[in-house]
């Protein structure tokens, strides 16, 4: 008997956990991951999934692989603005990480898809991403590569031509399912108890993330769980200067597009104005216009740039932008279709720096031990 | 009137502490009166410091959104708010729309304003059943 | 014409959550010599305040900005906006300037109702100046339109010896006011109502719209208009009555004989249903499905605004609500009264949707 549909949601999440992931235990702090009844995680799924993520040969040029945005030593982004697909063209969105996205309700910043399955099949043949027309070429790379025809019999007991898509996007989620990480200072000090895993200025920053700063009302803590997100679209002012004056004839023109059959994937990242209408482009709800979706805040020191464009670079310049009441100057306009919750915080530079500090506790050592070995390789 | 006899309970705990020669358990109906009476001028504050005798900083007041105190479910904390991350008390939702809404420094949880909203608000929802942890 | 409400429902009607193009869409359905089939926007309740100098209570400037915002998406536009009075919080002329200034991004044009927060400081003088009669009537595409100044009160009331205008103003500012007295047409208005009303055929289909309701549901909180039974008796003769108001800050509808009553949300905040006040009994339309109740975290929560399809002389309310679920409680012909398109059921009935 809760209030909002974020808790049915949570509700139907917890139904729907069945055993915890093959491979490694429910980190401190996080739930167990949810895993579909039609795609249970075995072991060797779980490493077909790797192979494929990381496959470039499932893109135009032979050059973009799942990887190629989630990096795996980026902490799953790619530390870009916004992502580089086949040729080096550019879309119009911040790759988001994929560590922790097993929870998330919705797949891409505006949930136009339900699961990290279905999420899956779209990059590839995404214009400016991987390029392809169709997933034709992926099968048929699958069907000509014997570890790949074995590893398919094995895990579903198909015949190469047998094969689906649906097999592929089954495959990449279950290895993004095991993609998942907390135990971070924060949650050994909120959860596990231990008063010194965080330091002073973190727990002071943590006040400010549940206090005056209003994080939490999003970014969402728990007794016993920290997702850090609700799964709601907000809009937050993004984005906001660019379509400024042009929301009306911007979303008239993209709904008749899209009553003619064009493609939401295609014209959210091809079109940098349609882009702007956030989760409008999904649920035509006026209420949606600009408004994305929560980004986890985990492991968020490593995953910079931020926003859904990528526009903020620092995580000074994200606590400058929420001080502001969502701008990025204080004397910049304010969109009227900005969510509720977003106002001038008054933050102190002080707050600012202790809010900063707190989310550098949200840190998984084991996402820290992957980037920080990739960055010693690469010296 | 079992709030009364709660009181009163609590209210002669509290004298045989302070007077342990008292007569603990013996009170009267000029005493039930009385404390009832103290009680009121404390609601009484609280009805005030609701309709603008905060004095917030942006004139905002609790009775612009909860006329009668209504839709502030005192019955249903402590309770599990998913926007404070925690379970909270009532006073942590009572210094939540202080700093919001009405964006003014919330109070000690122990200031007698504190203390005088939640009879104010409690008063109003006098009679209703105790329902912790509802939504 | 062969096509039927239901069918607009069903495919205009999930369009018409989208705010863009699917306007057209409808009119096309219906065909577009039909006279009687438009849409108007209801906003109402946007309580501006004014602070000192040139500040204004955030919260309840970007609630109006929202809805103003929104209803210029509409394709093609409403054929004009009806403002549901409390445009203003304590009638000042600051607060009323700055009202209209907001609204004046609004496309098209506004009719104005006054409501208690924008009359009892100087008994709606400056209302008056700014925007000419507050009770009036007019035609539009064979519909009669008429407005009312309902809020007014007793004379021994509203005149009795207050220190200051502003403390008048302030009494009846608090809706749970003890001390408050109530709403009500008066007299004057309805003499002039009946006069109005004499000169319109029967079968045109009437839209009366007030501050309060003219129906009784709360006295305490002035959900209540003191002579509505007198009203409601003007309005009897017509075929096809519909009353809008705002005030209650919440979705009501009901339906007494042959009129039709709905309510605004408002665009600052929402109250809640006098129901909840668990020390008096009130008197809530038992037609009407509650809405979702308020997440304070969310500031726009159960507030929005609304958009009338006006059809055949019925309406249905197109509820356009921020951060929440859209609502359309539409005229059912087969039932003779309003009711909510998805919701109405027990079955479909949400937790939220529980007010206690
Ligand atoms: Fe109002
Ligand atoms: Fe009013």
């Amino acid at each position: 008997m809760l209030q909002k549909l974020p808790t049915a949601g949570a509700l139907s999440l917890a139904l729907l956990c069945g055993p915890l992931p093959a491979l490694g235990e429910t980190p401190l702090g996080l739930p167990p991951v949810p895993i579909p009844a039609d795609n249970p995680q075995t072991p060797a799924k779980i490493e077909l999934g790797d192979r494929l993520f990381n496959d470039v040969r499932f893109s135009a040029d032979g050059k973009v692989s799942c990887a190629t945005c989630h990096d795996p030593s980026k902490a799953f982004t790619d530390n870009l603005p916004v992502s580089e697909g086949f040729k080096g063209l550019k879309g119009t969105r911040n790759a988001p990480t994929v560590i922790n996205a097993a929870y998330m309700e919705t797949q891409f910043w505006d949930g136009r898809e339900p699961s990290l399955e279905a999420q899956s099949l779209q990059p590839p043949i995404n214009p400016v991403e991987g390029g392809l027309e169709n997933h034709d070429p992926i099968l048929k790379t699958i069907r000509d590569d014997p570890q790949y025809v074995n590893a398919f019999r094995e895990v579903f007991q198909v015949s190469p031509d047998e094969i689906t898509m649906d097999h592929v996007a089954k495959a990449i989620a279950s290895f993004e399912r095991t993609q998942i990480a907390g135990d971070s200072p924060f949650d050994r000090y909120f959860f596990g108890g231990e008063e010194d895993a965080m330091t002073e200025a973190q727990i002071r920053g943590f006040q400010v993330f549940t206090g005056q700063g209003r994080c939490v009302s999003c970014h969402q803590v728990e007794q016993t769980q920290a997702l850090f997100t609700d799964n709601r679209f907000h809009n937050i002012g993004v984005g906001f200067k660019n379509i400024k004056g042009r929301v009306a004839e911007i979303a008239e023109e993209f709904l008749k597009a899209k009553a003619e059959g064009a493609d939401v994937d295609k014209t959210v990242l091809t079109d940098p104005d349609a882009s702007e209408l956030g989760r409008f482009a999904v649920s035509e709800d006026m209420t949606d216009i600009a408004a994305f979706k929560t980004p986890t805040l985990r492991n968020i020191e490593l995953t910079a740039p931020y926003m859904h464009d990528g526009s903020q670079e620092t995580l000074e310049d994200m606590v400058e932008f929420y001080n502001n009441g969502g701008r990025v100057n204080p004397d910049d306009p304010v969109s009227p279709f900005l969510s509720g919750g977003i106002r001038p915080l008054d933050l102190s530079e002080q707050q600012k720096e202790d809010l900063i500090a707190f989310m550098k506790a949200l840190t998984s050592p084991s996402v820290a031990a992957a980037t920080k070995s990739a960055a010693n390789n690469a010296q | 009137m079992l709030t009364r006899i709660t009181k009163a309970v609590l209210c002669a705990g509290a004298l045989t502490l302070a007077q342990p020669a008292a007569q603990a358990e013996e009170f009267t109906e000029a005493d039930l009166k009385s404390w009832e009476e103290q009680f009121m001028t404390v609601v009484k504050r609280g009805e005030k410091l609701f309709h603008g005798g905060l004095e917030s900083k942006n004139t905002v007041s609790c009775d612009q959104c909860h006329p009668n105190a209504t839709n502030t479910h005192p019955e249903t904390y402590p309770k599990f708010q998913q926007q404070l991350g925690k379970v909270a008390v009532l006073s942590e939702m009572i210094n939540w729309c202080i700093e919001n809404p009405l964006e003014t420094e919330p109070l000690a949880l122990d200031d007698p304003r504190m203390t005088a909203l939640q009879a104010y608000i409690t008063w109003e929802r006098r009679g209703v059943e105790l329902a912790p942890g509802k939504h | 014409m062969s096509i039927k409400r239901r069918d607009f429902l069903k495919t205009g009607g999930a369009l018409l959550a989208a705010g863009s193009l699917p306007l057209s869409l409808v009119e096309v359905a219906f065909g577009k010599n039909s006279p009687q089939n438009f849409t108007f926007a209801f906003i109402s309740d946007s309580h501006i305040t004014h602070i000192k100098g040139n500040e204004f209570v955030r919260n309840w400037d970007m609630g109006l900005k929202r809805a103003i915002a929104e209803a210029n998406l509409m394709t093609p536009r409403p054929d004009f906006t009806i403002y549901g009075g409390d445009i203003a919080q304590l009638g000042t002329p600051e607060e009323i300037d700055h009202g209209l200034e907001l609204l004046g991004a609004l496309r098209g044009d506004v009719r104005y109702v006054m409501g208690e927060h924008d009359y009892y400081l100087d008994l709606g003088d400056y209302w008056r100046k700014q925007l000419g009669p507050d009770y009036y009537s007019f035609d539009h595409k064979g519909v009669h339109f008429v407005v009312l100044n309902s809020i007014v009160t007793y004379d021994e009331w509203t005149h009795q010896d207050w220190d200051t205008p502003m403390a008048r103003m302030k009494e009846m500012a608090r809706l749970d006011n003890p001390n408050g007295s109530p709403f009500m047409v008066g007299p004057t208005q309805r003499e002039w109502l009946r006069k109005d009303l004499e000169k319109v055929d029967k079968d045109t289909p009437l839209v009366v719209i007030s501050h309060s309701p003219l129906q009784k549901i709360y006295k305490g909180w002035n959900f209540w208009t003191d002579d509505a039974e007198e009203v409601q008796a003007l309005l009897k003769p017509f075929r096809k009555v519909t009353v809008l108001y705002g005030h209650v800050h919440q979705i009501q509808y009901n339906q007494i004989g042959n009129i039709s009553f709905h309510a605004a949300m408002a665009t600052a905040w929402p109250w809640p249903y006098p129901s909840t006040y668990s020390q008096e009994a009130s008197y809530m339309p038992k037609l009407t499905v509650e809405m979702n109740r308020a997440d304070p975290f969310f500031e726009r929560d159960a507030t929005g605004w609304q958009f009338i399809n006006m059809h055949s002389g019925n309406v249905d309310v197109h509820y356009t609500l921020p951060d929440n679920t859209n609502r359309v409680v539409a005229f059912n012909e087969d039932k003779g009264h309003p009711e909510d398109t998805k919701y109405q059921a027990e079955a479909e009935q949400i937790p939220p949707q529980e007010h206690y």
